[in-house]
């Protein structure tokens, strides 16, 4: 350490970022959070009123908001382990000597680069009657479907897109950690007479977990957000079937006008989100074998 | 034979993924007179899409070049310092992800506008030039790798400012494609904000030129919205195509540590 | 280590920052000598307009600003938030009612006066008693019908049907062709659209949300009897979002449908040998009821709080105007002036698809001008949703949204 100790050099390193956040962040933040405890409408601010944790209670006895919340939990539980498992599984296939491996890892990776608009376009055209989906069915004989406008497929519609659209990615986050697991391990395995699963389970595993950890936060945190595939394809219908947290935040600030109550439905995606994240980096966590290096925080 | 299907599985998944792309640009190449490229002209004739793609490009550089330097010195602060009330900072940095922005769009709006920056490229760069999520990864990689070239250049007396841009930098690369990739690929795409914070035509960017678009002439036709996603896209395809290696390799490296 | 010395100062550089942005910003910009223009239409249509309206008013100078239908509503409010709105606005009729209510609109009850007889769509913008919107353009929803298909099912094309008992009948034949031609259009699953196509039979039906004392009377046996009505449709029907609804209309596989003018523009682009035609909405029986549709219209609206008030509203009224809200209507494609002289201009009456839209918006109606009416479009879809899926009983659906509404306008204190 420099003898200089006048001003650590950490405040210069932290300084750009402290700037952008004191400047564009801090205050958006506050006053996002203190509209919590108001009630608050843009085009009437002078009205603007003290409802302490009006807004809070309300969303107990909110029918509109508990389906939403279950639509979330839905989309989070449906997804976030069927993205992890299909990347896991693709980014195992893809750990051996193979032909044309970087044309795989280009395509896989695709999906990911369009916006989440274009994907949703697409995939309005996709599934609707006369779309590449029903032909495909009708051309096989079998029965077509209205994907978004049934209540009953409609969010299994949007959920099927989003794992599409975000495997590739994480498959290849996966694939990167599995190239890093050192040849040793397997060897060591196979000479204690391991099998193929139980290498799986007790070398690749383990090793895995930093980037398990952190696909798992990743998308469980983007998941909990799913908002724009929603607002595109069904708004919230049919029958509020595809209502999310971030779909009736949109709505209650912009459309109703009640910015306040927007506001507490906000925070409580960041609670859920956080909470659950949490919960699942200390389940990765406690299963940490000894070799591990480079723990997330 | 284990191989063969390994690679049939995965053939079947890549088909599988780029089967709806591939119905994208069938869609936008399809029109009533046969296959050719009339809906991509109509849609760069419908505005000034030469000035968004400029745009687009113009902020996009700017703000990964942002990231690339300042979360470059942030996350080495994160990494290599032990904060008292680290912790809590790295709990800031996250709970900007962890906030639906939806939320922070109308403040942020009434700062600007206070600020005088609304319909400004400033409006368009400044809040996005330090994304809280590449100061975590390129925190995560550095944890990964041994202090040893830092405390050598130290003891030879070399200065902080030196040590990270010349010793540790280099040593990022990987990540830092990563990074690149990472805020290419969300500014790119950006359009609430964007939209929000400006308003003359000079200042769009791509993807606001093709919103407008999507809800003129053209709104029903799925040719037109088909070959507007395209050309959208088709920049950072073009870019991925490109530094595929290095992206991949990055993605390779960078997440492991 | 990092001292809790530089933490702190870190900590003040953010706040100072923060506050800086705060004190030292400018609250309006160079905005005192413009009037400022916001509207959804692209630049270059109203861009002659401005220029000949700056040409008649030397000194006036107007910036003009385009708006998304997507989310030009969350500019228009950011704006309001700022103290940054402009001085004219164009506002859907959906949304005036309740920026009347907020109070944040100039009256212009005297233009009203002066020129009420010239325009139609005005009821939108009465509020308590005064008028706080000036009528722009408009757009009707009118019945398509694909004349082939209708030959094809041994119907006339040039008799559409005029009442619902012919509309039943018609999409019966049309849907029994088969090969996945269905013979009604029916809008399900996305927001904003369903209630429109729905209230044309309402309304038809002498049905209405409120009745004249501000009752809500959405469950009335007229209402009943309309919802029954849509629900015989289902069958034959395809159900689905407008734009497949509009795609299969293009590509003949729909028999008839109710939908708007962009498909006039559109079809004529993409689809110029589809052999279709216009006709008023079904009223409900020969000798009772009327043909009455939706439209929705565009408003212009002067905000309180404009520097520029006077210019404002000389540059409303000039937008308004007929050969303005023409050449509009004209470049876009897909709506009609306000002023009743479109009735009789050849530009509007020539082709006989357009002329059934003129004709249709002298029976067409904006729907109540409530400021909680956002909310309550939405009880009224999910009501019509809830019957189509079979969920419920169509009366109880229609119980449903009387009570919701009635929650909801309580809230608003009114009618």
């Amino acid at each position: 350490m420099s003898r200089r100790r006048r001003v650590s050099p950490v405040v210069w390193l932290l300084l750009p970022w402290a700037l952008v956040y004191g400047a564009f962040f801090v205050f958006p933040f506050l006053f996002s959070f203190v509209l919590g405890f108001l009630h608050y409408n843009p085009l009437n601010v002078a009205n603007t009123t003290f409802v302490g944790a009006g807004n809070v209670t309300r969303l107990f006895g909110d029918a509109d908001f508990h389906s939403a919340l279950r639509n979330t939990l839905f989309f989070v539980i449906g997804t976030v382990p069927v993205t992890t498992t299909l990347a896991l599984a693709l980014a195992w296939l893809l750990h051996a000597p193979l032909p044309m491996k970087d044309a795989f890892k280009a395509a896989m990776f695709l999906p990911s680069i369009l916006s989440v608009v274009v994907i949703a376009l697409l995939f309005k055209l996709f599934y609707a009657p006369g779309g590449a989906l029903n032909e495909t069915l009708r051309a096989l004989g079998l029965q077509t479907h209205g994907w978004l406008t049934d209540p009953a497929t409609a969010l299994p519609a949007i959920m099927a897109m989003d794992i599409w659209a975000a495997v590739g990615y994480y498959a290849l986050v996966l694939y990167a950690a599995f190239t890093s697991i050192p040849e040793s391990l397997y060897e060591a395995a196979t000479l204690e007479g391991a099998g193929h699963w139980a290498t799986f389970r007790h070398v690749t595993l383990p090793m895995l977990k930093p980037a398990l950890g952190f696909v798992l936060v990743i998308n469980t945190i983007r998941s909990f957000q799913v908002f724009v595939e929603v607002l595109v394809m069904t708004q919230g219908g049919p029958l509020g079937s595809t209502n999310t947290l971030v779909m009736m935040l949109y709505d209650t600030a912009f459309r109703r006008l009640d910015y306040g109550y927007s506001s507490v439905i906000a925070y409580a995606v960041f609670i859920l989100s956080g909470v659950f994240s949490v919960f699942a980096l200390r389940r990765m966590r406690s299963q940490t074998p000894v070799q591990q290096r480079g723990v997330p925080a | 034979m284990m191989r063969y299907l390994r690679w049939i599985v995965l053939l079947v998944a890549i088909v599988l993924m780029a089967y709806p792309l591939g119905w994208m640009i069938a869609v936008s190449l399809r029109t009533s007179e046969g296959l050719n490229l009339r809906y991509y002209a109509d849609v760069w004739n419908s505005g000034p899409f030469d000035r968004y793609f400029i745009n687009s490009l113009a902020v996009a550089a700017v703000v990964v070049l942002g990231n690339i330097v300042f979360c470059t010195m942030a996350g080495y602060a994160f990494a290599r310092y032990r904060l008292r009330g680290g912790k809590l900072l790295f709990f800031l940095v996250l709970s900007t992800i962890m906030l639906p922005k939806q939320v922070i769009l109308v403040p942020l709006y009434i700062e600007m506008q206070r600020l005088g920056l609304i319909d400004s490229y400033w409006a368009l760069t400044l809040p996005f030039l330090v994304d809280p999520f590449n100061i975590f990864l390129i925190r995560q990689y550095l944890l990964g790798i041994p202090t040893d070239c830092e405390e050598a250049a130290r003891i030879d007396g070399a200065g902080e400012m030196f040590i990270l841009f010349r010793v540790v930098f280099p040593m990022l690369t990987p990540v830092l494609a990563v990074v690149a990739i990472h805020t290419t690929l969300t500014n790119w795409n950006s359009f609430l904000f964007p939209f929000i914070l400006t308003n003359s035509t000079s200042m769009r960017t791509l993807p606001v030129g093709l919103a407008l678009l999507a809800q003129g002439a053209y709104s029903i036709d799925w040719g037109h919205l088909m070959a507007g996603a395209v050309l959208s896209a088709l920049p950072v395809v073009v870019a991925f195509l490109i530094f595929q290696r290095r992206i991949i390799g990055g993605l390779t490296t960078g997440m492991t540590r | 280590m990092m001292r809790r010395s530089h933490m702190r100062a870190l900590g003040v550089v953010a706040g100072l920052c923060f506050l800086a942005a705060f004190s030292c910003g400018k609250k309006s910009g160079s905005r005192s000598t413009s009037v400022h223009l916001w509207q959804f239409w692209d630049i270059a249509v109203v861009a002659p307009i401005i220029a000949e309206f700056e040409k008649q008013n030397p000194g006036l100078h107007v910036e003009v600003e385009q708006l998304t239908w997507a989310t030009g509503l969350e500019k228009i409010q950011a704006a309001l938030a700022s103290g940054t709105q402009p001085d004219v606005c164009e506002l859907g009729s959906t949304w005036l009612p309740r920026f009347s209510y907020e109070g944040v609109l100039e009256d212009l009850t005297a233009v009203y006066e002066a020129e009420r007889d010239s325009f139609l769509m005005w009821d939108s913008a009465l509020y308590k008693g005064r008028v706080y919107g000036l009528p722009w353009v408009q757009g009707s929803r009118v019945l398509f019908i694909n004349r082939e298909l209708f030959k094809k099912a041994g119907l006339d094309p040039d008799r559409p049907p005029q009442t619902w008992d012919e509309l039943l009948q018609a999409s019966q034949k049309i849907g029994a062709l088969g090969n996945g031609v269905y013979g009604f259009g029916q809008n399900i699953g996305e927001k904003y659209v369903l209630y429109k196509k729905f209230m044309a039979f309402a309304w038809g039906n002498g049905g209405d949300v409120f009745d004249e004392r501000g009752n809500v009377v959405v469950n009335s046996p007229a209402m009943l009897e309309a919802l029954e009505f849509y629900l015989k449709l289902a069958p034959f029907s395809l159900q689905e979002k407008q734009e497949v609804l509009d795609q299969y209309f293009k590509t003949g596989k729909l028999g008839m449908q109710i939908s708007g003018a962009w498909n006039v523009k559109n079809y004529a682009l993409e689809a110029p040998n589809l052999d279709y035609s216009c006709a008023l909405v079904p009223k409900p029986a020969a000798d009772r009821g009327e043909h009455v549709s939706f439209a929705g219209a565009e408003m212009l609206v002067v905000f309180k709080g404009s520097q520029q008030k006077e210019a404002a509203v000389k540059l409303a009224r000039f937008l308004q105007a007929y050969p303005q809200a023409k050449a509009v209507s004209l470049a876009a494609g897909s709506v009609f002036p306000a002023a009743r002289e479109a009735m009789n201009d050849p530009a509007f009456t020539k082709d006989p698809r357009i002329k059934v839209f003129v004709e249709q918006s002298l029976t067409s109606r904006t729907p109540p001008a409530h400021p909680g009416w956002n909310e309550m479009e939405e009880a009224i879809d999910h009501a019509v949703e809830e019957a189509m899926y079979g969920r419920r009983a169509p009366r109880w659906c229609l119980d449903d949204a009387a009570k919701e509404i009635t929650t909801i306008a309580a809230r608003f204190n009114q009618k």
